[in-house]
């Protein structure tokens, strides 16, 4: 009964219900997007940091990983150092360096990662071997396609150039072993792998034994955050970060994303609130004169309560819903803009449903729904019933 | 006072010297006679969090703990220029004079990049194609060039916030649209009484459009004025999380009159709507008879 009258109360304004629907929508998508943007890009970066195992990353003190040119010196020591340090169950050195691939045309420029390939949690291979031998080197497809080359095919790289006697350094010819996924690096970027002492031995020099980073794995039962401080009392010069640091460095940095999730999402919530509040108090007014004639057959205070109560949650109920296909729909479409951002890693995502986050949401708009009809229904079900029906004939 | 500053700062400080390049700005600084030690300028968010003033001495090593060090007298305070490329970069930043620099990280004589300038028009493309066709191994680029690579984040920034813009446009539309519609409906009784006194059909529309047109200006206005408080708090919280002069939120002329625009349409439209269905129904019909 309650809901047949509730349900032919909102057909009476098809248009205004269906406005009001639309608003809630609108409101509920965007609150979802917001929702969606602030737990997501937190989970998409520890989901990314994490899938590989490594739970401690190592840069120069001051640094973060690859984010300057700094590098670690007397790589091999500091390597056997943090192996010392008690829970440490793999140690990963990686060091970067840009690389040309020589005659074919126009030199195409790259990025090299040196590793251990016993112990990298830098890429995936999807074809081929891993650069084991001292002349291998896996790759991107970014970096097949700039160089036009196949996994087989022998390359010719040096890895500087001196313009004074036009010559390049550290020139190697190496064979493509495979070809490879990079974790941390976007689809688009040329990138390739090969043996740590490859690379060094390629750029000489200063960088000899230098690493740009390592990454630590440490055992199930020990703590990353006491582990990273003894890495950090062992050495000195460098900087650890844990997993969980690395993630409060990227919020930080990303902060103006969360707090654009959290002021729109708040707006959207109170829109919604403000709609459906809007809709009940008016329909209500309107309607004094029917209500106090309810009331005078006998129709409960409660009854009435309940019946406009359920106008504002069916408002809120099917605005949410419809806003829960629309949200999903403009999530992708805004998660599509912001993977533009040069250089980021295909892993990340900026937009991420979660159900429990997504339905949270939606249950505190559909909850503002119920606050929305409380009081208007109670107002409405304590008019004196005698004086507004006098006034309701009288006009 | 002693310290040290990583090589972090290295590339950046390569970028920047002579201190009068574009991307800083001198707040505060000495006279170092000719005989002092060399000098460096350091910035504002550094001076600040490690209490370092003009004048002080530190110690500057291409790495942490490292013996090799020189140490220098900070001459000068300097303040990062609006750049948007830096507003998420928190490191600090050291201007030194680049032989110093070359000599300190063993370098060489070896820089990279050089910013030309030019005396602009044709000769700049000149002295690009001069530059590109002599010099083996060196590139120049334009400056516009350099500059459309590197605001690539911006663009998609730019994009994303004007995706939220759309949404929130539509969501604000609906809301607007469905509040005129109800005010107007709620009016229902007067215009039933308008056209019982014989008031014609388009006096009560004009009436009643009126009447939303005010609404909808009052409410432009509200907004206006929430819109340039808000942007005010937007700059402030943000200049100072991020330690930028840079401007986060602008209010243009534009963008207050599209704002406005937008409401008064929208406003007008669902009041002449509203109002054309409230004329043609029956009076009586209004009055619930």
């Amino acid at each position: 009964m309650r809901f047949q009258l509730a349900g032919r109360t909102l057909r009476r304004h098809v248009s205004r219900t269906l406005l009001a629907t639309l608003g809630v929508a609108v409101s509920a998508a965007m609150l979802l997007d917001m929702v969606m943007l602030a737990t997501g890009m937190r989970q998409s970066f520890a989901s990314l940091l994490g899938s590989n195992g490594f739970t401690i990353r190592v840069s120069p003190r001051g640094t973060l990983p690859f984010d300057s040119e700094a590098t670690i010196g007397q790589g091999a020591e500091a390597t056997a150092a943090i192996q010392r340090v008690a829970g440490v169950t793999a140690v990963a050195p990686v060091l970067g360096a840009t690389i040309h691939v020589l005659g074919r045309g126009e030199p195409v420029t790259a990025f090299a990662l040196g590793i251990d390939p016993a112990v990298q949690g830098d890429y995936q291979l999807l074809e081929g071997a891993e650069p084991t031998a001292p002349n291998t080197i896996v790759v991107s497809d970014a970096f097949l396609r700039a160089a036009k080359a196949h996994v087989g095919d022998t390359l010719d790289i040096a890895v500087g150039f001196d313009p004074q006697l036009r010559t390049y350094q550290g020139r190697q010819r190496l064979v493509i072993s495979g070809r490879a996924r990079f974790t941390y690096l976007s689809a688009e970027d040329r990138a390739v792998a090969l043996r740590l002492a490859t690379v060094q031995a390629m750029v000489g020099g200063q960088r000899a034994d230098r690493v740009s980073l390592f990454m630590v794995r440490t055992a199930p039962n020990v703590d990353p955050e006491v582990a990273r401080a003894a890495i950090e009392r062992a050495l000195p010069r460098v900087t650890a970060l844990s997993t969980a640091g690395a993630i409060a460095e990227a919020e930080r940095r990303l902060s103006y994303f969360r707090q654009l999730a959290f002021i729109l999402g708040a707006v959207s919530l109170i829109v919604g609130f403000l709609l459906v509040s809007t809709i009940i108090t008016v329909s209500v007014n309107e309607r004094v004169g029917e209500i106090a004639v309810m009331r005078a057959i006998g129709v409960s205070r409660w009854h009435i309560v309940q019946q406009i109560t359920i106008e504002g949650v069916a408002l809120s109920l099917t605005g949410a819903v419809a806003g829960l296909l629309l949200g999903i729909v403009t999530a992708r479409y805004l998660n599509s803009i912001l993977r533009g951002f040069p250089g980021l890693p295909d892993a990340i995502d900026f937009f991420l449903f979660q159900p429990s986050a997504a339905f949270r949401a939606l249950g505190l708009l559909v909850a503002s729904g119920i606050i929305a009809g409380i009081y208007p229904s109670w107002r409405a079900a304590s008019l004196p019933i005698s004086a507004t029906l006098r006034e309701e004939a009288v006009g | 006072m002693r310290g040290f500053l990583s090589s972090t700062s290295r590339l950046l400080a390569l970028c920047c010297v002579p201190l009068a390049a574009a991307t800083a700005q001198r707040i505060d600084s000495a006279t170092v006679g000719a005989n002092a030690q060399r000098t460096i300028a350091i910035d504002e968010r550094l001076a600040s969090d490690a209490g370092i003033r003009i004048g002080d001495r530190v110690v500057l090593a291409p790495e942490p703990g490292s013996s090799a060090g020189d140490t220098v007298r900070v001459s000068a305070i300097i303040r990062r220029r609006a750049d948007p490329s830096e507003v998420a970069r928190s490191e600090y930043r050291v201007r030194l004079h680049l032989d110093h620099l070359q000599r300190l990280i063993g370098y060489g004589d070896r820089v990279d990049r050089f910013a030309v300038l030019t005396a602009g028009g044709t000769a700049t493309d000149s002295v690009l194609s001069r530059i590109n066709s002599a010099a083996f191994g060196f590139k120049a680029y334009p400056s516009r060039e350099i500059a459309v690579e590197t605001s690539k984040t911006f663009l998609v920034v730019s994009r994303f916030h004007r995706a939220i813009g759309v949404i929130t446009i539509v969501a604000s539309a609906t809301f607007l649209l469905c509040i005129m519609l109800l005010k107007v409906d709620e009016r229902r009784r007067d215009v039933a009484a308008m056209r019982l006194m014989g008031i014609s059909r388009s006096t009560v529309v004009r009436s009643v459009m009126l009447e939303s047109s005010f609404v909808a200006l009052a409410g432009s206005l509200f907004g206006v004025a929430l819109g340039f408080a808000v942007s005010a708090f937007v700059n402030v919280h943000y200049q100072s999380v991020y330690r930028t002069p840079l401007r986060f939120a602008i209010i243009t002329p534009s963008t207050v009159a599209y704002s406005v625009l937008l409401s008064l349409v929208l406003g007008i439209g669902a009041g002449a709507l509203a109002a054309r269905r409230l004329a043609r129904t029956p009076p009586l019909a209004l009055f619930g008879r």
